[in-house]
């Protein structure tokens, strides 16, 4: 009885640590099936063609970063320098927030066309030179700019704004286009680009 | 009893080289494009760059860690984090003369490096780079 009882309690601890095993292997998975990935495209199509790619995981931006202590870079956050005339950035994106879908600023000039707008929960910047031959869209979440704006009146939060865009879904952040060059900034969840 | 002496040598010779080889080693290869030029290829075993490390003297180590230390957390955090991720291309840079690759492949940090002029294939275990940067943190820092 005793040894059919200690066969049975030795079984269910096998079971159980097989269980354990699992759920452990599972979630060790899941866990690097959610990683996300930062990828940088550069080509060059002037004379010397120059080529760059990146693709790094943001979790090791996130990491790292707060390692850095140079320049302006401390502890993960970024000091802003110039001038903002005094302009609460985090009231600013607040109220920006709180509106509806709009285009807040626009510029336009002979040569340059600004737009900043608004876009369900993205903050969408576009500049169009020379007649459409430069394009330069960003296209920020406002969760990572918040985050960004999370730290003092004076930094931005690189660390913050990497961990808030982890948790977006595939995102396009930055495309230019223009006569020589076409970047490509977006974030993925492959650790390969294109 | 010569052959016995023989055997033990050549086990002694094999074990040193599992021990030494069990970390992983640094892999250089150069290879000069140029007529009669040099291919170098050096296996340093990475157990062996570890302890090189732990026993250069302090006052050598200052002057080297210079401009390295404030680097130092940010490449042992990297490290750190590369061990866990995916194979893969993690930067590539081409021109006209040049490319440059750094990838991932296992437990290795691999950096290629194919110009006009040569041809510089290197190697190096991730953890070498993390125990390397770990040291070289915690040396005095009195710089």
């Amino acid at each position: 009885m005793k040894r059919v009882l200690s066969g049975r309690v030795a079984g269910f601890d096998a079971r159980l640590c097989w269980l354990f095993v699992l759920t452990f292997a599972a979630a060790v998975a899941t866990a690097r099936g959610e990683d996300r990935w930062l990828h940088v495209k550069v080509d060059d199509t002037d004379r010397e063609g120059e080529k760059v790619r990146v693709n790094v995981p943001l979790s090791l931006a996130e990491k790292v970063l707060p390692c850095i202590h140079a320049h302006d870079l401390e502890g993960g956050k970024v000091k802003i320098r110039g001038d903002v005339n005094g302009i609460d950035l985090r009231a600013l994106v607040d109220a920006i927030r709180g509106a509806g879908d709009n285009e807040f600023v626009t510029v336009e000039d002979r040569h340059e066309h600004v737009r900043v707008a608004k876009v369900g929960g993205d903050l969408l910047i576009k500049v169009r030179e020379d007649h459409d031959r430069s394009k330069v869209d960003v296209k920020v979440p406002f969760t990572v700019v918040e985050a960004l704006l999370s730290g003092g009146s004076d930094e931005l939060d690189i660390t913050a704004g990497l961990r808030a865009l982890t948790a977006q879904g595939d995102t396009e952040l930055v495309t230019v286009n223009d006569h020589s060059q076409t970047v490509r900034i977006w974030v993925d969840s492959r650790n390969t680009g294109e | 009893m010569i052959r016995r002496i023989l055997l033990v040598m050549v086990g002694v010779a094999l074990f040193t080289g599992l021990v030494a080889y069990s970390e992983g080693a640094v892999m250089v290869y150069v290879h000069e494009k140029k007529p009669e030029g040099h291919r170098i290829w050096v296996p340093v075993p990475a157990l062996l760059v570890d302890l090189g490390v732990r026993f250069v003297p302090e006052e050598r180590l200052r002057d080297a860690l210079r401009d390295l230390r404030p680097w130092l957390p940010a490449i042992e955090a990297a490290s750190h984090e590369l061990e866990r991720c995916p194979d893969g291309l993690l930067v590539e840079v081409k021109d006209r003369t040049d490319h440059v690759m750094v990838s991932k492949g296992g437990e290795m940090l691999r950096v290629d490096v194919d110009s006009e002029t040569d041809t510089v294939h290197v190697s190096v275990p991730i953890s070498l780079i993390e125990s390397v940067a770990a040291r070289l943190d915690t040396s005095d820092g009195s710089v």
